[in-house]
This record gives C-alpha cells, sequence and structure tokens, in this order.
C-alpha cells in the first residue's frame, strides 16, 4: 500500500560533522546515511568535509576517500568498480546509480548519499535485495529448450540474437526497480522493472521453447501490470537499457498473442 | 529484529523527472475528472426542475470561484486527454526513449495550458 511516511525506526535524524583537517580550500560537503544495526538508534546523516583537490572524478571515489582517510565506519558495497558488477549501487543526488560510474561533478551543491530507496537497510548504505533475487528466481531466468541433442549448439540467426540487444546487458544492480514508485508501494507482488526485462529478456529468446508458459506466467494484474510508465526505471539505468519498453513489449504480446 | 531494520528514504529524497511528474498528475487529474462529470452532470439534472434553478447555476458558474472551478476543470480534461494520447503512443511501443519521453512530457504540460487557454478564449468569442 502507499505508505508516503517513514516507519518511525526509519525517520532520518541528523548525525555527526566530520570537519576538515587537510586545510584544503577546495572543500565538498558529503551527506552519508549511516544506520548502525548494533545499537537501537534511528538513521542519521553524517556530513563529511572533503578534500576535493586529491579526489578522482567519481562518487566510489569519495566513499573510499572517506572509509580511508575520515572513517573507516562506513559501510556500503563495491566490487569491481567499472560498472560491471553492479555492487555499488545507491541514491546520489536524488537519483539511483552506480557509485562507480557516476561522476560528482554531474551533482551540484552538497551530494547526498543514500541507500537504494524503500529497502530495509542492513547496514548504511546496504539495503536488502532478497526480496528482488526471490522474485529473480521465481521467473525461471534459464534457458528451457526441448532440443534433445546436448552435443550440438542451437542456432539462431543474427536477427533474433539482435532482439536479446538491450537486455542481456543488465547486471541486477537494482537501481531501476527501487527507483519505481510502483515497485516501493507493491513491491511484494509487483515483479519491478529489473525483473520484468530479465523476463522479456527469456521470452525474445529464440533459443527458448517455453515462451508461451513465460507469459502467462508474468500476465499478472499485480506482477505485470503495476507499471504505470513511470519511466524512473529507464531514467535510472546505469547502463542505459530500457526496462519500461521491455515492459510495453511484454504487454503488446500480452494483447497480440493468442494465449 | 525485521522490525528493527529501518526503510531507506524514497519518496522524500527521490528526485522528481517529467515523466514521473506527468504520470502523477494523470491519475490526480483522473479522479478531478470523475468528480467533475458527476458534478456537471449534478447541475444538468438540476435543470429539469425549473427555471430558478438556471439562475442560480447561471449566478454561480459567472462568480469568480465558479469560473475558477470551470476554468480548472478544462484544465484537468485538457492534460488528461493530452496525457492519454501520450499513453497510447506508449501502449504501440513508441516513445521509450528517454530525449522522447521528457519531449512528449512537456508537450504534455505545456499543451494542457495552451489548451485550457484557447477554450477559455473560444468561451469569450475571441476567433
Amino acid at each position: 500500500m502507499v505508505q508516503i511516511n517513514l516507519p518511525k525506526n526509519s525517520q532520518v535524524q541528523k548525525g555527526k560533522y566530520f570537519k576538515d583537517k587537510t586545510g584544503s580550500k577546495n572543500l565538498r560537503k558529503i551527506n552519508v546515511y549511516r544506520w548502525d544495526p548494533s545499537t537501537g538508534e534511528n538513521p542519521r546523516i553524517d556530513t563529511y568535509e572533503v578534500d576535493m583537490d586529491n579526489c578522482p572524478s567519481k562518487v566510489l571515489d569519495i566513499l573510499n576517500k572517506i572509509k580511508n582517510e575520515i572513517d573507516p565506519t562506513v559501510a556500503y558495497r563495491r566490487s569491481c568498480a567499472h560498472g560491471v558488477c553492479g555492487s555499488c549501487a545507491m541514491n546520489m543526488g536524488g537519483k539511483n546509480g552506480l557509485a562507480c560510474t557516476t561522476p560528482h561533478a554531474e551533482i551540484s551543491g552538497d551530494i547526498d548519499i543514500y541507500p537504494l530507496p524503500h529497502l530495509r537497510v542492513k547496514k548504511d548504505l546496504i539495503g536488502d535485495l532478497d526480496g528482488l533475487y526471490r522474485q529473480y528466481q521465481s521467473i525461471e531466468p534459464w534457458l528451457k529448450s526441448n532440443s534433445k541433442s546436448d552435443k550440438t549448439e542451437i542456432i539462431q540467426s543474427k536477427k533474433d540474437r539482435k532482439k536479446l540487444d538491450g537486455a542481456y546487458e543488465c547486471i541486477m544492480c537494482a537501481c531501476c526497480s527501487t527507483s519505481c514508485p510502483s515497485y516501493w508501494w507493491n513491491g511484494d507482488k509487483y515483479l519491478g522493472p529489473a525483473v520484468l526485462l530479465q523476463a522479456y529478456r527469456w521470452i525474445v529468446d529464440s533459443r527458448d521453447d517455453e515462451r508461451e508458459s513465460r507469459l502467462k506466467k508474468v500476465a499478472d494484474e499485480l506482477k505485470l501490470y503495476r507499471c504505470h510508465t513511470i519511466l524512473n526505471c529507464t531514467s535510472a539505468c546505469p547502463k542505459g537499457l530500457n526496462p519500461a519498453k521491455a515492459i510495453a513489449e511484454i504487454k503488446k504480446m500480452l494483447a497480440t498473442v493468442n494465449l | 529484529m525485521e522490525n528493527k531494520t529501518p526503510l531507506s528514504p524514497h519518496i522524500q529524497i527521490y528526485k522528481w523527472h517529467i515523466s514521473s511528474l506527468v504520470s502523477i498528475s494523470h491519475r490526480i487529474t483522473g479522479i478531478i475528472n470523475i468528480i467533475a462529470i458527476t458534478f456537471i452532470c449534478l447541475l444538468a439534472s438540476a435543470l429539469i426542475f425549473g427555471e430558478s434553478n438556471y439562475e442560480f447555476i447561471n449566478l454561480f458558474l459567472s462568480s469568480f470561484l465558479g469560473k475558477f472551478i470551470m476554468l480548472g476543470i478544462t484544465w484537468s480534461f485538457s492534460f488528461q486527454i493530452l496525457s492519454e494520447i501520450r499513453h497510447l503512443i506508449m501502449d504501440f511501443g513508441y516513445g521509450f526513449e528517454l530525449k522522447t519521453t521528457k519531449i512528449t512530457g512537456l508537450i504534455v504540460i505545456f499543451g494542457s495550458i495552451v489548451l485550457t487557454i484557447s477554450f477559455y478564449l473560444i468561451g469569450k468569442n475571441f476567433f
């Protein structure tokens, strides 16, 4: 259900202020969402003054700098730092993205860094994505082929292969799903853009023989049709993919194909 | 444990985009339109019960409040129709590129204002 206000234990409070110690003139204020599960306290916003003269260009570099030089207690996920693994997905300057591919120069003013929206927080910038992974599992994201032979490859034409472009590149970083207001209000039932894009990826795969049953599975008032083309997903996707269009294509298929 | 973990902020911090703004306005104007149609039907059916009703309605509609409400309804209908056309095009699978959604969103917002003004001027026999 739509719940605009945060629950009482989630209301964000003012936190600590870390003053710059380097004496740099080029400072920037970074507001970071903090929550420590070991204390019973509410989440808070800590502010760090960061010396931008000695900081590389991406938001993840700022976080690394804070963790290495100012406050080692900040927790966040990161791994590849090249926009490939999808670990460092978070909300920066009011928009979801990967910290490792988002230049801090693109954000004006103080930089606000939050975890991905409307998730249960595990610690600081780490949100709980279990629900999303369970939904991903529910669409059975693997090839289901009736082909008897396991010794030869299943041939795919160039045209059929092209259909997968814009769908297979998804790294499941959850930027899109957690940007979607529909997913905020109905995340337990609505599959969300990330999972629906993957559903689409298997529906259009010419090598897959379970197209109809896959379509039938997502043809549900709540699972699919909670998409109201708000398009936050497409504008959030750090890989430049278009989940909204994929969902529209699934809807179109359901409207035209006789199941 | 489950109750103790906080929910990360969502609508409080997420930046508004043109597409999300148009989407929520589409819903709000939809609700306004349902109320407006009921309201207009009630006014129309009140006319059946005699001239005094007509005079009262006439007085109401030519008052500032009446004019404001009617203009508001005109905008709400204009917005809804333009936005609905946008949705229809999207249902055919077109117009999902980020730039296109921005442009069509702006067309809906400004188009609705232009339509409202032109309806007002048509009512004033301006053309």
